[in-house]
């Protein structure tokens, strides 16, 4: 994919995860496939941050649990340090899961109220064996200071706490057990803008001295474009652009990628009065039977007729700078100056299909 | 339509809701004060427990009470004080002149009632209209806040549109009498962000076509940035700063509101560090003497610990609770 000289830490292969549902009636019995996640392939490089962004349902925190396998793949690779994890036992999978860390959301149900601060930090020591009694003791401390939390809290309660400290306990518990890759899901989401910079912050600086690796999920842009090296974004369960964050943002693409980044408030009247907003008509299709071809068709200002035939590949566009559209392509990148009902990412696609 | 004082529509004097909780009394709202002229809107500013939202709710005299109380205060709602009118009359203004959307459609719909019937028991109370009247206004308002195939979707029940179609079928009920106030509390927090600007659009449209004055609550300082006209910065109870939505951005008079500012990430800089403000939101049943933001103000003195700061006016329609309100706003002049 993108050309780097490290090699990556993880690389996610055609990774698909399909749900079925129960569905029709007792005597009409038919089957019906969420189809979450279909067909990604990412490589995340050691200490960057890959941001992964798209609206509810794209499929991204399915994604992300997936890759560690808190979600079992359909399908697909996900290659870590030279094993496939689809491929381990549970009993591999587990000891993997010390390199393997997650963040989520909801610092409010993430955390088990009964117990300690002390406890739930601590728990993964246990549970990897890898401190006991006073040693344990000492690194809990050690992590509590590392996230800005006052060590004298150690005997408290997770509602003793507000939704920015609570976060700061999960961060904790997930760097207890020094992992080298963390999935972060929304991590900031729930908390207030002022709380949001300090986790963003937190998070940042723990990335520069523990040489940490992430996929930063969220649905905010904003966010993204602040943490993340690159960003791939994601809708109905595929990619559809990747490259770096500023790229993205300034120059992105495929048109759902514009009309996301167009959709998002900025901060300055001057630059919002300005502003031409692509508004997107309709809502996100339902995952259960997405749309032939181009997933985006339905909502796509650009369509045109082969999109709704043919599912456009993740291609490269510019250099370091991938995009899933028919109607674009090395030589053609800027769609607004593609001839109308011309679609020249055709050739690219079939061409990169033979390769 | 028009309000009788200076143009103004609205206008919230010392307002105090008070709670009493175990814990103490919690000055939810603690002396705001704001106006807000016809036709215009208002932005309220705040991060949670900042007290945007029970302002919002005192204004309709939404305040469950016990445990809650507007100890003091005057809302002159088009010459008339809302705190003193009956039950019955608030009731009457209440979905009709003054008319809320709420964050979350689904807490506001009853699940249980085809949006057809939520829809008409608006107009048929307020309007008097008759049930063929009110259906067939029901289906004109669904149809102008953008729902396809109203006709056919009118007898639906809550649960079968989508998050972004719900905030439109609640923005249909709260325009069905034409307020002459629209309050949106936190209108899109829980949408996607395309659907956001589809629904900030429609806000900004049918403004335009009705000419009612809005209220928009929220967190996001980008959205107050494309669609208000003023801006009121809350903070524990307390209006700190309010201002022209321009100057606000440009030349922010507090600190508060400029370490807001500064906090939330701009994707069109570079990457670095984020400013960040320090410490928590306070306790509201335990609130420091002096200023309530002044553990987590860098430029804090002895003075601000001590002593409550004054509202200090800036320029005309600029004002910031600040005891160096004046040196904050030289300093955001020259820095711009």
């Amino acid at each position: 994919m993108i050309e780097t000289d490290s090699r990556p830490l993880i690389s996610v292969r055609d990774l698909k995860v399909h749900f079925s549902l129960p569905s029709g009636s007792l005597f009409r019995r038919s089957r019906q496939v969420v189809q979450a996640v279909d067909g990604v392939s990412l490589d995340v490089f050691p200490g960057e941050t890959l941001g992964l962004v798209g609206e509810s349902g794209c499929g991204k925190t399915t994604l992300g649990r997936a890759v560690l396998r808190l979600i079992e793949p359909t399908a697909g690779q996900i290659l870590f340090r030279g094993n496939d994890l689809a491929q381990l036992s549970n009993s591999a999978m587990r000891d993997e899961r010390r390199h393997l860390q997650i963040i989520f959301q909801d610092p409010y149900a993430s955390l088990n109220p009964r117990m300690t601060v002390s406890q739930i930090i601590g728990e993964p020591l246990e549970t990897f064996r890898l401190a006991r009694g006073r040693a344990k003791q000492e690194r809990v401390q050690q992590l509590m200071e590392m996230v800005g939390l006052s060590a004298r809290f150690l005997k408290r309660y997770p509602h003793e706490f507000s939704g920015g400290q609570r976060q700061r306990i999960g961060i904790a518990r997930a760097l207890a057990v020094d992992p080298a890759f963390i999935v972060a899901d929304e991590p900031i989401s729930a908390l207030d803008v002022s709380i949001q910079a300090q986790i963003m912050n937190l998070l940042d600086s723990l990335r520069r001295q523990k040489q940490l690796t992430y996929l930063f999920i969220s649905h905010d842009l904003r966010a993204i474009r602040h943490v993340s090296d690159r960003v791939a974004v994601m809708y109905l369960g595929r990619i559809v652009e990747l490259a770096d964050g500023k790229t993205v943002y300034n120059n992105p693409l495929m048109p759902y990628t514009k009309a996301l980044i167009s959709a998002v408030p900025v901060p300055d009247p001057k630059i919002e009065a300005k502003r031409l907003r692509i508004v997107l008509e309709g809502d996100v299709p339902s995952p259960i039977n997405p749309p032939r071809g181009c997933r985006f068709h339905t909502r796509c200002p650009y369509a045109v007729e082969v999109c709704r035939e043919i599912e456009p590949q993740l291609v490269q566009i510019k250099p370091n700078h991938l995009a899933a559209c028919l109607r674009i392509s090395p030589e053609e990148p800027d769609i607004d100056r593609v001839a109308p009902g011309c679609a020249p990412g055709l050739m690219t696609q079939s061409a990169s299909s033979m390769a | 339509m028009m309000a009788g004082n200076n143009g103004n529509l609205l206008s919230v004097k010392d307002l105090r809701t008070y709670f009493e909780t175990e814990d103490g009394t919690v000055k939810a709202v603690d002396g705001i004060s704001f106006e807000l002229r016809s036709g215009e809107t208002l932005g309220i500013v705040g991060e949670s427990g900042s007290g945007k939202s029970v302002a919002n709710l005192s204004l309709m005299r939404l305040i469950p009470n016990p445990p809650g109380k507007i100890v003091s205060g005057s809302i002159m709602f088009d010459g008339r004080d809302v705190l003193k009118l009956s039950p019955r009359e608030v009731r009457d203004i209440r979905g009709k002149r003054i008319a809320m959307i709420f964050q979350d459609p689904m807490t506001s719909l009853n699940p249980f009632m085809r949006v057809s019937k939520q829809l008409m028991e608006v107009t048929q109370l307020h309007l008097g209209h008759t049930r063929k009247q009110a259906r067939e206004h029901a289906i004109k308002m669904l149809e102008h806040v953008g729902i396809p195939d109203a006709r056919e979707r009118v007898d639906s029940y809550p649960h079968e549109f989508s998050g972004g179609m719900r905030q439109r079928v609640m923005i249909a009920m709260a325009l069905s009498c034409e307020p002459e106030l629209l309050i949106a509390d936190e209108p899109t927090t829980a949408l996607d962000v395309t659907i956001q600007a589809q629904i900030l659009e429609l806000i900004k449209r049918l403004k335009a076509e009705t000419g009612a004055s809005v209220i928009l609550i929220t967190h996001d300082l980008g959205v107050v940035a494309g669609m208000t006209d003023h801006i009121i910065v809350m903070y524990a109870g307390k209006v700190f700063e309010q201002a022209v939505t321009t100057e606000l951005f440009e030349r922010p008079g507090n600190p508060y509101t400029r370490g807001l500012l500064r906090s939330v990430p701009d994707p069109t800089d570079e990457q670095g560090k984020l400013y960040q403000i320090p410490g928590l939101p306070p306790d509201l049943a335990h609130l420091p003497p002096g200023c309530p933001f002044a553990p987590r103000c860098e430029r804090a003195e002895d003075i601000c610990r001590q002593k409550f700061p004054p509202y200090v006016q800036l320029t005309s329609e600029h004002y910031s609770l600040c005891h160096f309100a004046n040196e904050v706003f030289a300093e955001s002049t020259e820095t711009e």
